[in-house]
């Protein structure tokens, strides 16, 4: 009967949380976005970039006969008048001695909106000059496109690691995707704390349950609240992708194998995390005291996503692999690098047993803090404090 | 002999360096109303938490029900805590189904009407908890500590906050439920309450207890002297232990055993009794005199 109790407010808590407006919010903003985002999609383009429809030019030197889509103007009165009638956005003047200085004058109205359209100018340069050239065909191809790149990583070994493509997205979208959860939840977690303390209603449910039963349902809880979330966020996100001409970009990617693996990392980080903001949870007065508290995991949590680039760059170096083995950055920074780079077995092991061992030491500790912290009103827990509470 | 429903021995607590209880002892037993006293700061709120589990004691040791705490225990004792609070947005159905649950009630319904009628607030049932007034939420959470009929009641200020109509309503049902052969245990510092109430008191101040018994023994350990305004020689009186003597008024100190009934027969006989006054001191004087003795 006794563990019942914990489901029963684990149960409260996640109804709680769900029925906020808050959480409906949080559910229907990034479509929201979204659908923001692929409205204007059609005409921000248009109205930022300088497509060669509306870039002009003047040639002083005579050499220029390839036009690609540009408008040619006689002279710089005829492109101004252009200019000022709004007929064209920019252009661009290739002086009489561009051979000898390559001086290229881009006119504009009002400053130019987004970056000035030195690609179509240099593609339309290059032509031309090739074209006057003597080079065979596949040299001028060269010259106009001149690196066809393809990245290979190797492992430690020197052999080609197989994987690339459009993996790179995947440890983006995971990186992201395990990261809101550890923090939607917890973050949950901490505000139900806190609400409990403010409204006084902790003593009446410490009378009934132990604070480990307590700590227990809402750790339950608040998690299936922010697993909700996220399941609901990444099922209609691949449903609306699936919908789109890019899905087929994600065939081939062993999603499979990442899943598996992201399930414990996603569980034993919920709870680490969880446990942490309970720590901060318990003894703070006010949400913004708990907050404040909260920040330095925040931030634990976050550095991975700062780091991102750099991992996904370099999936072997000491950092990422250092940030593997660090409890509170090792859920996102492993899912990453599984991702991008074949991770051996043994580190990966070694990773989630850091993690479960953790895990197991903060859930007890934070256990102590929040039955010493849970009824304290406007005084700071100390650190001397701290060491107290673990050896009672 | 009175079953002792809860037997605490020698309780120490400290936070820091200040000690908040000191080697407190007493006993309660069954079925009595047993009045925890003291003023505020005095240490009442942490031997009920300690007597609950919440926090532990430095020192020192608690038998309840006959036993070591156990988990199990909680769903005997019903509990008001003097920090009140409910969910706001829920509604009272809705919170006191949850907090019954939790006293391992799996269908509380009954219970919770027939609660809600006992206290006018049957057609709230269904109202969230934040539409309520302040009284009407301190009903609602008297019976979060009814709802799973306990054995052992546990009452911080249960009359604070409360107009006399529900002051009267609270009180009859803390009556009915002592009847019951419940055992209560009151905390509070309003003591026309207690004592109209309560069996037994225990007042503590800084932690120490200062007063410990039935109420009559504590009445009688703290009588007033005897005083007599007359015309004539008082004497020697047999049962007085002293006299304070101003010619026509004269305060007398009894002895212990002394029986003022018998002192009076003497008096009619030695001296003209103008006023004779043997007053027995609230429990209120007492309070206030033990708290201000302990501070001089």
């Amino acid at each position: 009967m006794q563990k019942f109790k914990s489901l029963i407010v684990a149960k409260r808590e996640f109804l709680a949380t769900v029925k906020t407006k808050g959480f409906i919010f949080s559910l229907i903003l990034p479509f929201l976005i979204i659908l923001v985002v692929v409205l204007s999609m059609g005409s921000i383009p248009q109205i930022i970039s300088q497509t060669p429809q509306n870039i002009g030019f003047v040639d002083e030197t005579g050499m220029m006969g390839e036009v690609r889509n540009l408008i040619r103007f006689s002279d710089m009165e005829g492109a101004k008048n252009a200019l000022l009638e709004n007929e064209i956005n920019s252009f661009f003047v290739v002086s009489e001695d561009y051979i000898e200085t390559g001086k290229i004058s881009i006119y504009s109205r009002d400053g130019l909106l987004g970056s000035p359209p030195t690609d179509s100018i240099e593609a339309f340069l290059i032509e031309n000059l090739i074209r006057e050239s003597n080079l065979d065909e596949t040299f001028k191809d060269r010259i106009k496109d001149p690196a066809n790149e393809e990245i290979i990583t190797l492992n430690e070994k020197g052999d080609v690691e197989e994987k690339s493509g459009v993996g790179f997205i995947i440890p983006y979208v995971l990186g992201i995707l395990l990261m809101m959860v550890l923090m939607t939840s917890s973050g949950y977690l901490m505000q139900g704390i806190v609400a409990e303390k403010e409204n006084r209603t902790i003593e009446i449910l410490l009378s009934s349950i132990s604070t480990n039963q307590l700590l227990t349902g809402k750790i339950l809880g608040f998690g299936s609240a922010g697993l909700l979330q996220v399941l609901i966020w990444t099922c209609s996100g691949a449903l609306m992708l699936f919908l789109t001409p890019y899905s087929s970009l994600f065939q081939g990617i062993e999603l499979s194998w990442i899943l598996i693996v992201a399930i414990p990392y996603f569980i034993l980080g919920y709870l680490l995390f969880a446990a942490s903001m309970a720590c901060v949870a318990a003894p703070a007065g006010t949400m913004r005291d708990a907050q404040q508290g909260a920040s330095i995991f925040t931030m634990f949590a976050v550095l991975p996503m700062i780091l991102l680039s750099f991992i996904t760059r370099a999936p072997n170096s000491i950092i990422a692999k250092a940030l593997s083995y660090i409890p509170y950055t090792s859920p996102v920074t492993m899912l990453v690098r599984i991702a991008i780079v074949e991770v051996p077995a043994y580190e990966l092991l070694a990773s989630l047993l850091i993690l479960s061992i953790s895990v197991i030491v903060m859930i007890r500790f934070s256990a102590k803090i929040f039955r010493a912290g849970i009824l304290m009103h406007g005084t700071n827990i100390k650190l001397k404090d701290v060491f107290r509470y673990l050896r009672e | 002999m009175n079953y002792k429903i809860l037997d605490v021995w020698h309780l120490t607590k400290s936070y820091d360096e200040r000690i908040v209880l000191d080697d407190l002892s007493f006993h309660v037993n069954q079925g009595e109303i047993f009045g925890l006293l003291g003023p505020n700061g005095a240490g009442k709120t942490t031997v009920i938490r300690i007597i609950l589990d919440i926090i532990r004691a430095d020192q020192g040791e608690i038998v309840i029900f006959g036993g070591q705490f156990d988990e199990d225990f909680k769903s005997k004792i019903g509990y008001l805590p003097e920090e009140r609070g409910l969910y706001q947005k829920m509604t009272v159905l809705e919170c006191l189904k949850y907090f019954a649950q939790l006293k391992n009630i799996k269908r509380p319904e009954v219970q919770i009407d027939f609660w809600l009628d006992r206290i006018n607030l049957f057609n709230c049932k269904n109202k969230k908890i934040g539409e309520l007034s302040k009284g009407m939420q301190q009903k609602i959470q008297l019976i979060t500590a009814f709802i799973h009929n306990p054995e052992l009641l546990i009452l911080d200020e249960p009359f604070s906050g409360l107009d006399p109509i529900n002051a009267k309503v609270v009180k009859d049902i803390l009556f009915d439920l002592a009847n019951a052969g419940k055992t209560i245990i009151l905390s509070t510092h309003q003591m026309d309450q207690v004592e109209r109430m309560c069996d037994r008191i225990l007042m503590i101040n800084h932690g120490r207890s200062v007063l410990y018994g039935s109420l009559d023994e504590i009445k009688s350990n703290y009588r007033e002297p005897l005083v007599i305004e007359y015309e004539g020689d008082l004497g020697y009186i047999k049962g007085v232990d002293s006299i304070n003597d101003y010619g026509k008024y004269a305060e007398l100190v009894l002895e212990e055993n002394a029986d003022p009934q018998e002192i009076l027969k003497t008096l009619i006989y030695t001296v003209k009794i103008k006023k004779f006054e043997m007053r027995a001191p609230s429990l209120n004087d007492i309070f206030i005199g033990v708290v201000e003795n302990a501070e001089v």
